[in-house]
């Protein structure tokens, strides 16, 4: 459908539209209109990604004079994909309309491990070394090299990329990793090097937030987008997790190891070069007096680079690091220290501003220094024209630690513990710099971009994340979701067959009854639910516990006799077939359960909608691991900073995950599902108020406080009730779907502002 | 039909169930049998004739008796037999059972004959088989066949094209729904201890063995390259089972010295690389919205120590002697995949294990080739998963496929129909519409309903309850007079001889008039012949209703009537469209007089 939003004429590529849509799109469109940033709270199930990729390809349509670039930014690379293919569906339907007009270049970005075509190099195991092996038949002297000495291997893709020259691009259209792969054999060029290029003639890029929050990554990929860009963060509501995690490093045992390894391997290095082509080093070194802002290749224009704040280009690299060998008695010294200090008894925790002032004092290393570790590790390979990047892993965290430790003098902490808390007799020391402010990461793309949108089906309390993030939104609003039927169906479990309470709170957690009132609670589900159940737990040490109480007790077998188990295990891999396994028996009628965890990798962006999921369990309250150092020094952070109370904090990052988890099941208004938080605890109002509105609207007084029995009468009921037959488009008082008809009659007699608030 | 030359088995004669028996040999041919005892002294030897057996009986496979098969003669007596297996037994019964039809076919053998003999008809033994039997099992079946077939009103393949079905659902000869895996995980025999000795006993049977290898390729690649060169089958699975009670005692250590030392053992303990290769492969193919394997190629946290390292929500995971750790979650998903793949062979064949594993190993060779396929079209599927289904409206419309058994013939018979439907009508529509214009005109129709409301009711209530009481009317007052049980119906109250005479008219009439019905309309002079016999025959049946009728003493002729009249009602249509028909044809014949062309 086509229909006119204020100035804009928006082209939707279905024939119906959800009122939350359409409102949803008025809201962006006045923050795109004010230029600012905007936060909006929609809920799963009502069509995000299309609405807001809809208008904003529209708004560019309508005003070419201004052309806005979209970054939309996703959590996981199948999301990414995800994406994609709903962009091209509605690229097919623009360009249907307006004709060539509305071309646009659309492509997702990812690592070289998902791009390279080059059989050989994908041969290797993981990401790390995939990129060694490329760089190792793509760098400049080797290919130098290679030109005189047929021998030395090159990539093919490469080559012709290179000889193609600027006639190496993408025609307009919508790329899909899997497109680009294809594109790039079927052309015979390197589809990676081709989509780094193309990243700034794009008009969309679709890559993940680590491109842009991570200063490491992003001060290669992300420096060439302008300033009038939208940049979106889709499924944003663990984005404070994603900022303090791009930033914060430890160091282990094993990293000092390999670091001096490292150390001595580039000693070597040094020395051979000063036999050889001593010219090299000291070319580098007038290079370096020079200042990096000189350097052609440090970007003018990310400026705002955390790791690399706006005084570090200006300077000039400190005197006493200039040459690589004084350079590497600095980073010698370093490792010493560091040694030293995982020597330790207890826990300490520190300040960035002590511990930069101990290693002056004990290591003579000053803060200016360390601040420009990474810049100078990075220089020196280069010059070294070190190709096996994924053997110097341990010096690069060493510097990311050393730069970040001297950048910053507030929002972090070092931490250093002897053990893990919960196996106290392994000695496994390790010094962590952790990162309390999120708004640290996010900083430079708020101030850097014209408009940033942060939008998750879960953002509650909303006014909780300007504060976490530091930011000051034109437009923040959650949505209300208006369903045409009772379709999603939420319930407190709170007491087994038995009466008993459950519960995983600590004291409870092992107790066998609980165990066996969670596995009867599934048992009987599975006997009365149609296709797709997913089990959420709360951490994967709990699952093991369970699953393997349940096997011993018989519960597992029981559950067996009526669908199929699958289980998310630690290994990718085999999760990744264990739900495509589950996407199988769902399909074919089989019937399947899925265990997963709350946190875990499948919670962050799998949808169980349809028949994938029509009933969602989530066993306990997800809080994270309390006796954590780390998460109380970041507590003890955000109650001084932002008066955040601990409790409160810890409800809201509980709650959160578990509405993500149950959230999964619903994917439009035709779709329903039930969701059970299975434990005594979301009964009370301080827990349970923290649930987005869209859940606590459709939980009634009377599914507060269930046990078994009566939570299978309510599924019956529900699975019965959704089983016949209803109007799509509701009540006529109350429409949920609007026909392209319907908008503009709205729009003409203004009951559209009505319906909107 | 006596092709089956003779059959012998090793076999003990018994006198009584109880009766421990005498070993010997059981000779059967298609007259008699013999029994042979090894000790030639014995006097148990056996001589009987087929004729003066009456029935047999079996026991069956999987109850715990023995193989008995059991002989009953005409005077009461009876012979058993148990044999050594069940397989045995099984050709035995089949012989028996085919030998005793044969015996009785004989009053029958006119029918069959004069089946043979039709023209258009080829059959097969089975198939000849197949319906003698179903005429045995069936005695209104053999009433109907012995009076249409055998009254030259029908000929026999006209007979049983009316039930194809019945010839088609014969057991032994349609392929059987495979039975998939258990649901229940293998690791579910748990090794039994007597409680007095160390001793732990595994049990093994086919099925589980099926199982083991389809979940665990090494084990399967093993078994091939050991077994029997390197070990005897019972050396093999003591081994596993061995592995097996290792890997459930999780004493690791102890699994890695022992793995050390034995190298055979260490393939079972160690981590399949079989299914690594598998998984690698799949990993490929997987539908990219889920691939989480990806992204881990993607999360530039996942650099070593990058990231919160120990902040309680990621678990730190001891990995020591990763080789040898097999989690109940992994046996968990590969057992469930097994199980969803489904089974490529049946066990049911009585096998001998390395049978079995050869045959799963071809299988398995087999099935790559299909992967592939199935694969692309999954990926076809992906951006139609991404669409949001509510916004739209469906994109191909839900047709349902017809379900007809010979597509050939059902049209044949549409384009005949339509053609005379062309000749009777002259001026036919021109129906020029494609399908997607009849499915939108009929959708705007509906969507302007749905606009507009039905402005008044397609009936008028009044009149349609007046009908419908009309209607049902007749059937409650008969539920009213007639008993007050419902279930009493008004044949109950007949005597039983005009019952069944009654039953065996309806019965035969509709057997007709389905015959009758079927060969309209006349396109060939044999359905011409065809309709002419079924109407004389139609027409005796008159006759005989009108008698019954008067047989019968008043009271209940009026009851015995209110029932005939339908069948009457019947016949009399058919007929009078067999006239109409007639009368038809002549006046196109009398335009055309024969010869004219």
């Amino acid at each position: 459908m086509i229909f006119k939003l204020e100035d804009v004429t928006v082209y939707f590529p279905y024939d119906n539209i959800y009122p939350e849509q359409y409102s949803y799109m008025l809201e962006l469109k006045r923050a795109l209109d004010a230029k600012g940033h905007c936060l909006l709270e929609m809920p799963t199930g009502t069509g995000k990604t299309i609405a807001l990729l809809s208008l904003i390809t529209s708004y560019v349509l309508s005003k070419p004079e201004n052309p806005v670039k979209l970054i939309y930014c996703t959590r996981t690379v199948h999301e990414m994909e995800k994406t994609l293919a709903e962009l091209k569906l509605l690229h097919n339907y623009q360009t249907r309309h307006l004709g060539p007009a509305a071309k646009i270049l659309a492509i997702g970005l990812s690592s070289r491990k998902n791009l390279c075509v080059n059989s050989r190099v994908l041969a290797a195991e993981n990401r790390d070394s995939v990129d060694a092996a490329c760089r190792k038949r793509t760098a400049s002297w080797v290919r130098a090299l290679a030109a005189e000495n047929p021998n030395i291997e090159t990539c093919e893709f490469f080559e012709n990329y290179e000889k193609a020259a600027s006639a190496a691009v993408l025609p307009p259209g919508v790329y899909t990793l899997q497109d680009l792969r294809a594109f790039g054999k079927q052309q015979g060029w390197c589809p990676y090097f081709l989509a780094r290029h193309m990243v700034q003639f794009a008009n969309v890029v679709v890559y993940s937030y680590q491109y842009l929050l991570d200063p490491k990554v992003a001060g290669i990929i992300s420096k060439e987008m302008q300033k009038e860009s939208v940049v979106v963060f889709d499924e944003a509501h663990n984005i404070d997790n994603v900022c303090i995690e791009a930033l914060s490093v430890s160091v282990r045992r094993q990293t000092l190891e390999g670091a001096t390894r490292n150390l001595s391997r580039i000693n070597q290095e040094i020395e051979r070069f000063k036999a050889t082509d001593a010219g090299r080093l000291r070319a580098e070194y007038n290079r370096l007096v020079e200042g990096l802002a000189l350097r052609g290749n440090l970007p003018n224009a990310w400026l705002s680079n955390p790791a690399l704040p706006s005084d570090i280009l200006k300077e000039a690299v400190p005197g006493n690091i200039r040459r690589a060998e004084h350079f590497l008695h600095v980073l010698r010294r370093l490792v010493q220290y560091l040694r030293g200090r995982l020597e330790t008894e207890n826990v300490e925790k520190e300040g960035p501003v002590s511990f930069v002032a101990s290693i002056t004092a004990h290591a003579g290393i000053d803060q200016k220094t360390l601040r420009f570790c990474y810049e100078r590790l990075h220089s020196l390979m280069l010059t070294l024209e070190i190709t096996d990047t994924d053997e110097f892993l341990h010096i690069q965290t060493i510097c990311d630690f050393a730069t970040l430790v001297g950048t910053y003098t507030r929002g972090f902490s070092i931490i250093i513990e002897p053990f893990d808390e919960r196996m106290p007799h392994i000695p496994d020391p390790v010094l962590q710099l952790s990162c309390h402010d999120a708004s640290l990461a996010v900083k430079p793309v708020f101030d850097r971009f014209q408009s940033v949108v942060i939008t998750s089906g879960t953002l509650s309390p909303i006014d909780l994340y300007p504060r976490l993030l530091n930011f000051h939104p034109v437009v923040s609003r959650s949505f209300k979701m208006s369903l045409t039927r009772d379709c999603i169906c939420p319930m407190v479990l709170t007491r087994g067959s038995d009466q008993l309470p459950v519960s995983t709170k600590f004291d409870m957690r092992s107790d066998p009854g609980v165990a066996r009132n969670y596995g009867k609670l599934l048992v009987e589900m599975v006997s009365i639910v149609p296709d797709g159940i997913v089990c959420f737990f709360v951490s994967y040490s709990y699952m093991d516990e369970i699953i393997a109480t349940w096997n011993d007790s018989g519960i597992l077998k029981e559950i067996m006799q009526h669908k199929l188990v699958f289980i998310e295990t630690q290994d990718v891999v085999e999760t990744t077939l264990a739900l495509d396994n589950y996407r199988k028996a769902c399909d074919c009628g089989r019937g399947a359960v899925f265990f997963s965890v709350a946190r875990g990798k499948v919670a962050e962006g799998i949808d169980f909608d349809r028949h994938y999921g029509r009933l969602v369990i989530m066993f306990g309250v997800p809080f994270q691991y309390t006796l954590s150092k780390i998460l109380l020094a970041r507590l003890e952070y955000l109650r001084d900073t932002f008066q955040i109370k601990e409790g409160d904090f810890l409800t809201f990052d509980a709650l959160r995950q578990a509405a993500q988890c149950v959230g999964r099941v619903i994917r439009s208004k035709a779709d329903y599902g039930m969701m059970i938080f299975a434990d005594k605890r979301y009964s009370r109002h301080d827990k349970r108020s923290k649930l987005p509105g869209w859940i606590l609207s459709h939980l009634r007084d009377a599914h507060l406080n269930l046990s078994t029995d009566m939570a299978l009468h309510i599924a019956r009921e529900f699975l019965r009730k959704m089983a016949q037959p209803y109007d799509k488009a509701g009540s006529i008082g109350r429409k949920t779907l609007l026909s392209q008809a319907d908008l503009e009659k709205m729009t003409n007699d203004g009951s559209i502002n009505e319906m909107l608030y | 039909m006596s092709g089956a030359a003779q059959v012998t088995k090793r076999a003990k004669y018994k006198i009584s169930v109880k009766d421990p028996g005498t070993p010997g040999a059981l000779r059967m041919n298609d007259q008699k049998l013999m029994f042979m005892p090894d000790n030639r002294n014995s006097g148990a030897k056996l001589v009987v004739e087929f004729k003066s057996i009456q029935g047999h009986k079996y026991t069956k496979e999987g109850s715990n008796k023995p193989p008995l098969i059991n002989l009953a003669n005409a005077q009461g007596g009876s012979y058993i037999f148990e044999f050594d297996s069940y397989a045995d037994l099984h050709v035995c019964r089949d012989f028996v059972s085919k030998v005793l039809e044969k015996s009785k076919e004989t009053p029958n053998a006119a029918l069959e004959k004069s089946a043979v003999k039709l023209p258009d008809e080829q059959l097969s033994e089975e198939e000849m088989q197949l319906r003698i039997k179903l005429l045995q099992e069936n005695s209104e079946l053999q009433k109907l066949h012995r009076q249409f077939v055998g009254g030259n009103i029908l000929t026999e393949a006209e007979f049983w094209a009316a039930r194809k079905k019945l010839l088609d659902i014969d057991p032994s000869k349609k392929s059987k729904q495979r039975v998939g895996f258990k649901s229940a995980m293998i690791s579910d025999i748990r090794p039994a201890t007597d409680g007095r000795t160390n001793k732990v006993t595994f049990s093994l049977t086919p099925e589980i063995i099926l199982q083991i290898f389809a979940e665990k390729p090494a084990v399967h690649r093993a078994f091939l390259n050991f077994v029997p060169n390197k070990m005897t089958e019972m050396e093999f699975w003591t081994k596993y089972c061995r592995a097996e009670y290792l890997s459930r005692t999780k004493n690791y250590h102890a699994v890695v010295a022992e793995a050390a030392e034995d190298e055979e053992l260490a393939v079972f303990l160690k981590e399949d690389d079989i299914l690594a290769n598998e998984v690698r492969k799949k990993i490929r193919r997987v539908d990219p919205t889920l691939d989480m394997e990806a992204d881990e190629g993607d999360d530039y946290t996942h650099l070593p120590d990058h990231g919160i390292f120990r902040d309680g929500t990621k678990e730190s995971n001891e990995l020591q002697s990763e080789h040898y750790r097999r989690t109940l979650l992994q046996d968990l998903n590969r057992h469930a995949a097994v199980v969803l793949e489904g089974r490529t062979i049946d066990v049911e064949r009585e096998d001998s294990t390395r049978a079995l594993a050869e045959a799963l190993a071809r299988s398995k060779r087999g099935n790559e080739g299909a992967d592939n396929n199935a694969n692309e079209e999954r990926l076809d599927r992906t951006p139609r998963v991404a669409e949001i289904e509510d916004l739209q409206a469906p994109h191909c419309l839900p047709l349902a496929p017809l379900s007809i058994k010979d597509a050939r013939e059902y049209f044949d018979s549409q384009q005949a129909n339509t053609l005379k439907a062309s000749r009777d009508s002259q001026a036919s529509m021109k129906c020029s519409l494609s399908r997607q214009e009849a499915y939108g005109s009929v959708r705007d129709a509906i969507s302007e309903i749905k606009d507009m409301g039905l402005s008044d009711p397609i009936v008028n209530p009044e009149v349609a309850l007046k009908v419908y009481s009309g209607l049902t009317h007749n059937i409650s007052s008969i539920k009213y007079h007639l008993g007050k049980n419902p279930r009493e119906t008004v044949l109950d109250r007949l005597p039983s001889a005009t019952k069944e005479k009654l039953l065996y008219h309806w019965m035969s009439i509709q057997e007709l008039l389905k015959h009758f019905w079927s060969s309209y309309p006349i396109t060939t002079p044999y359905l011409y012949s065809k309709v002419n016999r079924l109407k004389d025959a139609l027409s005796n049946i008159y006759p005989q209703l009108e008698e019954m009728k008067e047989s019968l003493p008043a009271d209940l002729r009026h009851q015995v009537s209110l029932l005939v009249r339908p069948m009457q009602q019947a016949l009399d249509a058919a007929i009078q469209h067999y006239d109409a028909d007639l009368q038809k044809r002549s006046a196109k014949s009398g335009e055309k007089p024969n010869g004219y062309i």
